[in-house]
């Protein structure tokens, strides 16, 4: 008899405790939807990097610096190779942190890499130019600054009518250079986009001990556009 | 009938009871572990949060010598990995003075007196070395030149930015809120006590029964508790935190995997005490069992 009362007490105890948990469960979320409604779209800013997950580590803040090899000798100039060129060509887009071209200028030996995008890591590794500026080749104002007192130290030293080249992977850019300019840190006038094409470089104005409000650079107007494929290709 | 009537008040305390365990165990975590200086040192050391605040600082300070001429040394020499943990623990015992009303306004500050001495002496070698004249202007860069080092490592050793919190106006809504938070921790675990008495009181004279009410209780709030927080370890969702300056990064997501990992521990020891009592229960049925059909 007793063991028949235990066998149908324990479907009640397992139920109870199913029962239970259910409603518990039921009454947690219609509790806590309202407010996790009004808090998603904080959480989701806060913490909205979930499909990267970088740790930032060695102090790079999660930025991913690429490197890359390129040509700064044309294979037309090499002896015996010849290189087609394109006015209007293909257009490989960098990514944040990339290096993508070479700034060359023989006036001042003037010889650094530029980086896509500009964060104070980038700017220790060399030139760096405004993602809200245009990629070389696109028409507009293509914006490149650097330290004064490393790879833009001789920025000075350019006149109007110096050459100043640009060379990526997928072409060729000459500028040359038609104006010196200075303006406040404050002053986006030249660092705006443009609808001509435009290269403008700048930098800190040298000063003793101490960052400067000022900024000095010049403006290049653009000579030639030598892309190394045709845009046709790259849209077939 | 009569058995429904015996029943449902046992339902309805366990029930209650459940909510008010996690109440219970929340609020005594946040009193009595979270939101203690310890804590944030137990965070501060495993995330090794003065080593990366002082590489930040290295960061900042060789990253701005190429638009200031001035070393990074000047800066580093005069401030090491050691001042920025007692700047780091500083910061959070100041805070905590603040949330205890030991002091009336949040300010967070460390010794720079040798930091100070250190950009001087700097400045005045340069002048005597370039010719440089020690005028009006000269003595306001050097004073600019130390407010901005001085903010640049104030700001880098706060690494729980109890600074900006401050200046929101959160750490005073905080402390009031603290405030009423101890009354509501009285009222909660005056409620389990009260609840729990009522549950004794139901299941006068069967102890076994007893133990299977707490055992549910145990096991449903430690299970409610403990799941979500296994999901966001497992998930790793504070690795998603945006702010990715390293030593905001692992302090921040350092604390919250502290408190979840804290939270789903403490809850999952509970819901262990509850699988416990459930066992017991089943055990003491059956031995009773056992007994009565010998009996028969």
């Amino acid at each position: 008899m007793a063991e028949h009362k235990q066998k149908s007490s324990l479907p009640v105890y397992l139920l109870t405790g199913i029962f239970l948990l259910i409603l518990c469960v039921a009454v947690s979320i219609g509790v806590l939807i309202t407010p996790y409604e009004k808090a998603q779209t904080y959480l989701n800013i806060v913490f909205m990097d979930q499909n990267m997950k970088i740790a930032p580590s060695s102090g790079l803040n999660g930025l991913v610096i690429k490197e890359n090899e390129i040509e700064t000798t044309p294979v037309s100039d090499i002896p015996g190779e010849q290189q087609k060129f394109y006015e209007n060509g293909e257009i490989i887009r960098p990514a944040f942190g990339e290096q993508y071209a070479v700034l060359k200028c023989d006036d001042i030996s003037l010889d650094v890499p530029v980086y896509w995008g500009s964060t104070s890591e980038l700017l220790e590794r060399g030139a760096c130019q405004a993602s809200s500026s245009v990629v070389l080749g696109e028409t507009g104002n293509v914006v490149i600054d650097a330290h004064v007192n490393t790879f833009f130290a001789d920025l000075n030293r350019l006149e109007p009518g110096n050459t100043v080249v640009l060379y990526t992977n997928y072409g060729i850019f000459t500028y040359q250079v038609s104006e010196k300019i200075q303006f406040l840190n404050t002053n986006k006038k030249y660092v705006l986009p443009t609808e001509e094409d435009r290269l403008t470089l700048y930098t800190c104005e040298a000063q003793v001990l101490g960052t400067s409000d000022n900024r000095t650079g010049v403006i290049c107007t653009l000579v030639s556009k030598q892309f190394y494929n045709p845009a046709e290709e790259a849209n077939s | 009938m009569t058995k429904i009537r015996r029943y449902f008040p046992k339902i309805l305390l366990t029930f209650l009871l459940i909510f008010l365990l996690i109440g219970t165990e929340l609020s005594l975590l946040v009193q009595h572990n979270f939101l203690t200086y310890k804590a944030f040192e137990t965070v501060t050391n495993q995330q090794n949060l003065d080593e990366k605040a002082y590489s930040a600082l290295e960061s900042y300070f060789k990253s701005r010598a190429n638009s200031t001429g001035i070393p990074a040394e000047v800066y580093l020499n005069a401030v090491t990995q050691e001042d920025m943990k007692q700047g780091i623990l500083s910061s959070v015992s100041e805070a905590f003075d603040y949330l205890h009303h030991d002091v009336k306004t949040y300010a967070f500050t460390m010794d720079f007196t040798t930091l100070e001495a250190s950009v001087t002496e700097f400045f005045n070698q340069y002048a005597d070395k370039n010719g440089y004249q020690k005028d009006e202007v000269f003595q306001q860069k050097v004073q600019a030149n130390i407010e901005e080092a001085e903010a640049k490592i104030l700001y880098t050793a706060d690494t729980f930015k109890f600074g900006t919190i401050a200046e929101h106006g959160w750490l005073t809504k905080l402390r009031k809120f603290l405030d009423i938070f101890k009354k509501i921790m009285t009222v909660l675990c005056i409620c389990t006590g009260v609840i729990l008495i009522l549950l004794i009181l139901c299941c006068k004279g069967n102890f076994s029964e007893l133990l299977y009410w707490l055992g549910l209780t145990g096991v449903i709030s430690g299970l409610l508790i403990s799941v979500p927080c296994l999901y966001l370890l497992r998930t790793d969702y504070f690795s998603g935190f945006v702010v990715k300056d390293m030593q905001i990064f692992s302090a921040v997501t350092g604390y919250l995997t502290y408190l979840t990992k804290t939270t789903g521990l403490t809850s999952l020891v509970i819901a262990f005490l509850g699988a416990v009592s459930l066992n017991l229960f089943g055990l003491i049925q059956k031995i009773k069992n056992k007994k009565q059909t010998t009996a028969e």
